[in-house]
């Protein structure tokens, strides 16, 4: 009952705003304080856009806020332009997920142009989410994360930049990208290894980049983990690594067994997750296969 | 009268204190000397009988307000001499188990006893076994906990990090405005400077006019 009335206020209020606009496009308008006519139209338009919020009607609320945004872009006030895009991509975001993309990317344009690195990467990072969940498409997730990374490279926040680097490595050995997976691994845990704060997540690091050496090339696999034993003194106590060398003695000896054997061990004990699980599998495939060839 | 009570009482508890003793003795002892025992026994139990006797007749002198006491006192030692006329009679059969433990040597009666003894060390194992077990499956639960506490530490010291350059980077955006600032109410303050200046040059002239046309005013009207 209230939002029915507060729709019919907001969308009062959205045709004022237009008026306004066109208004201060004419002749007269332009000579008689056009601007500060704008500014209240983009005033308009942000309250028509929050009543439409209060209404739970998003992408009329999205609607409004582009439109203040062009307005502000007009008017050559560009801050206030890309926080409208935000705000826009934010109540598409329930509704419209393409067009809640679109409104960010020209929030990221206007940011970018102005320098602010660290917001349009921390908007990146929130376009490869919608592209993760909503509109499930990894390549472009993986492209905007990867974006997301640079940017925040460039402003000398390394730690942000490896939470990015992490997804895309996840994703990227799930696409069987595994060299690349490889790499950022390794740069990941590297850095790591130096902090007092991280240098407890190195191992894991450094697991995970064994198991995509292994899911390339068993050899590989076997320098790598020999590598970072040298750099790396505490791994070698891991129980991560201990399963490693497990599973590498297991592929020598070609023994399917041992090798679940040793993977049901290591769950007893830290339940495997999804990423895990198709790694090993994978691996495992592969040792099939090649215990059927030989034969 | 009640001291003689008392002096019967306390031969009653030395001669049952003897009973006892020797009822403990018979198992045993066997042949004569067992004989002499329990011939011996009988003695005194029949002494007991008569000690009893001689109580009652004791009590039935006694007025009848303080009876009750001594009554019930003369109720238990019966029933003790009863308790012990039954020993004596087991003791007394009690005699067959020796000489048949005899016969059958050591091995039957250790037998049975070490089907016994193996049984409960067997118990006792088995649960020695359990409580190693118990202990075993707790110290695995305590390390999986211990393994699962590891990586919420991990989580929680990356966010610490990122965290920690956002801090950074806030305190250096704001050093940075803070100069802005500084610099942008110096600009003020010379804009204020300008516009006074500017002002009092306004005024300067202004005056300055009014004065020449004044002066020319004057001289006019001396001219004329």
């Amino acid at each position: 009952m209230d939002n029915s009335g507060k729709e019919k206020e907001a969308t009062a209020l959205m045709a004022e705003a237009e008026k306004k606009v066109k208004s201060s496009q004419s002749f007269f308008g332009s000579l008689f304080g056009g601007s500060s006519k704008m500014e209240d139209a983009c005033d308009l338009y942000g309250r028509a856009a929050n009543m439409f919020k209060m209404a739970k009607n998003w992408s009329a609320s999205g609607n409004a806020f582009s439109q203040a945004a062009l307005l502000h872009l007009q008017m050559q006030s560009k801050h206030d332009a890309a926080t409208n895009f935000i705000d826009a991509g934010n109540a598409f975001k329930k509704s419209d997920p393409q067009e809640a993309i679109n409104c960010l990317n020209r929030a990221i344009e206007i940011y970018t142009d102005m320098g602010r690195f660290t917001i349009a990467a921390k908007h990146h990072v929130t376009i490869a989410e919608i592209y993760e969940t909503e509109l499930v498409d990894i390549d472009k997730a993986i492209a905007h994360y990867e974006q997301a990374a640079d940017y925040y490279k460039g402003e000398e926040s390394t730690s942000s930049a490896n939470k990015c680097l992490l997804k895309v490595a996840t994703y990227a050995a799930q696409l069987e990208q595994y060299p690349k997976a490889t790499e950022i691994y390794e740069q990941v845990a590297t850095h790591a290894m130096d902090s007092t704060l991280l240098k407890y997540s190195a191992k894991d690091y450094f697991f995970k980049a064994a198991l995509c050496h292994f899911c390339v090339d068993m050899l590989n696999a076997k320098l790598a983990v020999q590598k970072y034993e040298e750099m790396f003194p505490a791994f070698s106590d891991s129980r991560e690594c201990k399963l490693v060398k497990k599973l590498l003695d297991a592929f020598e000896e070609q023994n399917v067994d041992a090798y679940t054997d040793a993977v049901k061990e290591y769950d007893t004990i830290s339940r495997l997750d999804q990423w895990l699980t198709t790694m090993l599998l994978c691996i495992k495939k592969s040792l099939q296969d090649d215990e059927s060839d030989l034969r | 009268m009640s001291s003689d009570f008392e002096a019967y009482e306390q031969d009653f508890g030395t001669l049952t204190a003897e009973i006892t003793n020797k009822i403990g003795r018979i198992p045993k002892l066997a042949g004569e000397e067992k004989t002499q025992l329990v011939l011996n026994v009988d003695k005194q139990l029949e002494e007991v009988r008569e000690l009893l006797e001689q109580m009652d007749l004791e009590i039935r002198e006694i007025p009848i307000q303080s009876r009750g006491m001594y009554n019930s006192r003369l109720k238990s030692y019966k029933q003790e001499m009863e308790k012990l006329e039954k020993d004596f009679k087991r003791s007394r059969i009690a005699y067959s188990d020796e000489v048949r433990n005899e016969l059958l040597g050591d091995g039957a009666s250790s037998s049975e006893s070490q089907l016994i003894k193996l049984r409960e060390e067997r118990a006792h194992l088995l649960d020695n076994t359990e409580r190693l077990e118990r202990s075993s499956r707790r110290l695995e639960a305590g390390y999986q906990i211990a393994v699962e506490t590891e990586q919420v530490g991990q989580e929680i010291l990356t966010n610490l990090h990122i965290d920690r350059e956002k801090i950074q980077r806030s305190r250096d955006r704001l050093r940075e405005t803070d100069a802005n600032l500084g610099k942008s109410s110096r600009i003020l303050t010379g804009m204020l400077r300008r516009i006074i200046q500017n002002r009092i040059l306004v005024f300067i002239l202004g005056a300055i006019l009014l004065l020449t046309i004044v002066l020319a005013i004057y001289f006019n009207l001396r001219g004329q």
